[in-house]
């Protein structure tokens, strides 16, 4: 755990998020929003990570917890006129009770029914829950939800480039604690579950708790995304939480590998500035959209692990190639696994 | 003698099938029971309603002087009941080391917060965990395998895996299912010692179900014979050999 290797890539590491931290202050405004955007887009990508890549389950609804996060703070801050720092955990709890009520009757779904049942939690958010008049204390009804960014410590958090800073400390933290508990006791017992429900329950494991907790953590942190994407628009309006985007963000998560955590911020940098990237690409605009389309159909046919999953599978037979020349170099070892 | 488990008049039928019919039996503590009977005659579903992942429909199972009645496949686990699989289930994308830490993780009481932000005490578990894994495959002679997935493995070294995460939740009952199917004359006979050595060093008492009738002969104390779903006879193994109606139910002409 503290060899070499480990060091040398956690001071990698380091330097990239060092990287990302500074790049954007060389940026305009617009741009710094949109990297605010890439971070909120990896830490929903991260829930999908929790829950389809630890446990197996599918979600077609993680913008709906996303909505349960944004709506309660929303309407905590501008209804009530909440502080923000108070406002944020509500939220937030208040996803994690929707992922275990979801949960629970996920617990006798799996596959094709699991998905169904999900596009039916995120259709009765989107045409129900947050319809004006179904229940405006909560949606904000005809007006939308104006919640004010906070101030951290005394330092505002108005300005693009501060927000930006502490939504990717959030992400940082966030990604920390998932990959603390995928590399200790419950990353281990969640994928025992994915493999044999029937040997978990039969050495002790409560598969039920377990399933409820892996559903729970993953709204929670699609509820803390939510709540991040309000204050950074300053909007909450049903719009930005749609069944549509949950389909793109599990889309998304699957193209990149849910296997991986590394797929989270990967697939935030690819969202946000891919488009951007593109849009230079002069091919009429009609025939882009499917030539993405095909594109991502081949790369799933031919690389249904995930494209992250995949190149560091790639980097790491790339590096036994060329240590194979010099001896093995105990790091490889590291990279390998 | 004390009884560890009492099957009391257990009936289970699905569909059309009598799977059990009325079995009773008593397994004491620290023997090695042998069950026996031909494909189909309930050995599994047995299996099953004492571990609960079968509910009986009548009759009653006590272990250690308590009813199991409507008590979660888990929670008998913690009480002791530990079980392998004739069908192997293993974790298969999990190491071997990982597949006998999972029952120590079962019965760690500290939560998700603590392993999010690796506590002292969260290391402290992970530590004993991965000690208690690699002294059972030590004894069980498989550590070379630790960080091989266990789906990965040979027949043989997945079913001697599955005992050792039987091992690892520190059983006081364990109920092995066909450990010996698939393996070969020679790795029969050395499971054979190691389930002598596993009542030696642990005390488990045992309930053995297998087709191998050298394995049960030599390793149990007495067995119990089904067929059709009933208990059709029940003695020391000497008496089982000869006993005519189970040479006529099971053994047939070969063995007898």
């Amino acid at each position: 755990m503290s060899g070499p290797a480990s060091r040398n890539r956690r001071l990698g590491l380091a330097a990239v998020v060092a990287a990302v931290a500074l790049l954007p202050a060389f940026e305009s405004d617009f741009q710094r929003g949109l990297d605010s955007d890439a971070v909120i887009i990896a830490l929903l990508v991260l829930s999908v990570v929790v829950l389809t890549g630890f446990v197996g389950q599918i979600s077609f609804c993680q913008y709906s917890f996303a909505a349960m996060g944004a709506f309660t703070v929303g309407a905590l801050m501008d209804g009530h006129g909440w502080s923000f720092w108070l406002a944020l955990p509500v939220g937030v709890a208040v996803a994690v009770l929707a992922g275990v009520l979801v949960g629970i009757p996920a617990l006798r779904l799996s596959g094709l029914l699991l998905a169904v049942l999900t596009v039916a939690v995120a259709l009765f958010t989107d045409r129900f829950l947050l319809v004006t008049g179904t229940w405006d204390g909560f949606s904000g009804g005809a007006v939308p939800w104006h919640p004010s960014r906070p101030s951290l410590l005394g330092a505002p958090l108005a300005g693009s480039y501060a927000y930006y800073l502490f939504a990717l400390a959030i992400l940082c933290v966030a990604v920390l604690l998932v990959w603390n508990l995928r590399r200790g006791r419950a990353g281990r017992v969640l994928r025992a579950v994915r493999d044999s429900e029937l040997a978990a329950a039969t050495v002790g494991l409560d598969v039920t708790a377990w399933k409820l907790a892996a559903f729970g953590l993953s709204a929670g942190i699609a509820g803390l995304a939510g709540a991040l994407l309000a204050v950074r628009i300053g909007s909450v309006s049903p719009g930005s939480y749609d069944f549509l985007h949950s389909v793109q963000l599990t889309a998304l998560a699957t193209v990149m590998g849910v296997s991986a955590i590394a797929a989270a911020p990967a697939a935030g940098i690819a969202t946000v500035f891919g488009p951007e990237l593109l849009s230079g690409i002069a091919v009429s605009s009609t025939w882009f959209p499917l030539l993405i389309g095909a594109t991502l159909i081949l790369q799933l046919v031919l690389v249904p692990e995930g494209a992250v999953v995949r190149t560091r599978h790639d980097m790491a037979r790339l590096a036994r190639l060329v240590s194979g020349r010099r001896g093995r170099d105990p790091a490889v070892a590291e990279v390998a696994r | 003698m004390t009884v560890l488990l009492q099957i009391d008049g257990v009936s289970k039928r699905y569909g059309g099938v009598q799977a059990l019919n009325d079995v009773s039996f008593r397994v004491d503590r620290g023997r090695i029971k042998g069950m026996i009977g031909p494909n189909g005659a309930g050995k599994t579903s047995l299996f099953n309603c004492v571990c609960g992942v079968l509910r009986v429909d009548s009759g009653h199972i006590r272990y250690a002087g308590r009813d199991l009645h409507g008590l979660a496949p888990h929670r008998r686990a913690r009480l002791g009941i530990a079980r392998t699989f004739q069908t192997l289930e293993l974790f298969r994308e999990l190491t071997v080391l990982e597949n006998l830490m999972v029952p120590v993780d079962a019965e760690a009481r500290r939560g998700m917060l603590a392993d999010a932000l690796r506590l002292p005490r969260a290391r402290f578990e992970e530590n004993r965990a991965g000690e208690r894994a690699r002294a059972l495959l030590h004894f069980l002679g498989i550590a070379e395998v630790a960080g091989i997935p266990g789906g990965d493995l040979a027949i043989g070294i997945q079913r001697r895996v599955e005992l050792g995460r039987a091992l690892a939740l520190r059983p006081t009952l364990l109920l092995l299912d066909e450990p010996a199917a698939g393996l070969d004359s020679r790795e029969t006979a050395e499971l054979a010692g190691v389930l002598s050595r596993i009542r030696e060093r642990f005390g488990t008492t045992m309930l053995l179900v297998d087709h191998d009738m050298s394995l049960v002969m030599r390793v149990c104390d007495d067995i119990a014979v089904l067929d059709y779903g009933r208990l059709i006879a029940e003695g020391p193994p000497e008496r089982i050999r000869e006993d005519p109606t189970v040479v006529r139910a099971y053994l047939g002409g070969s063995a007898a």
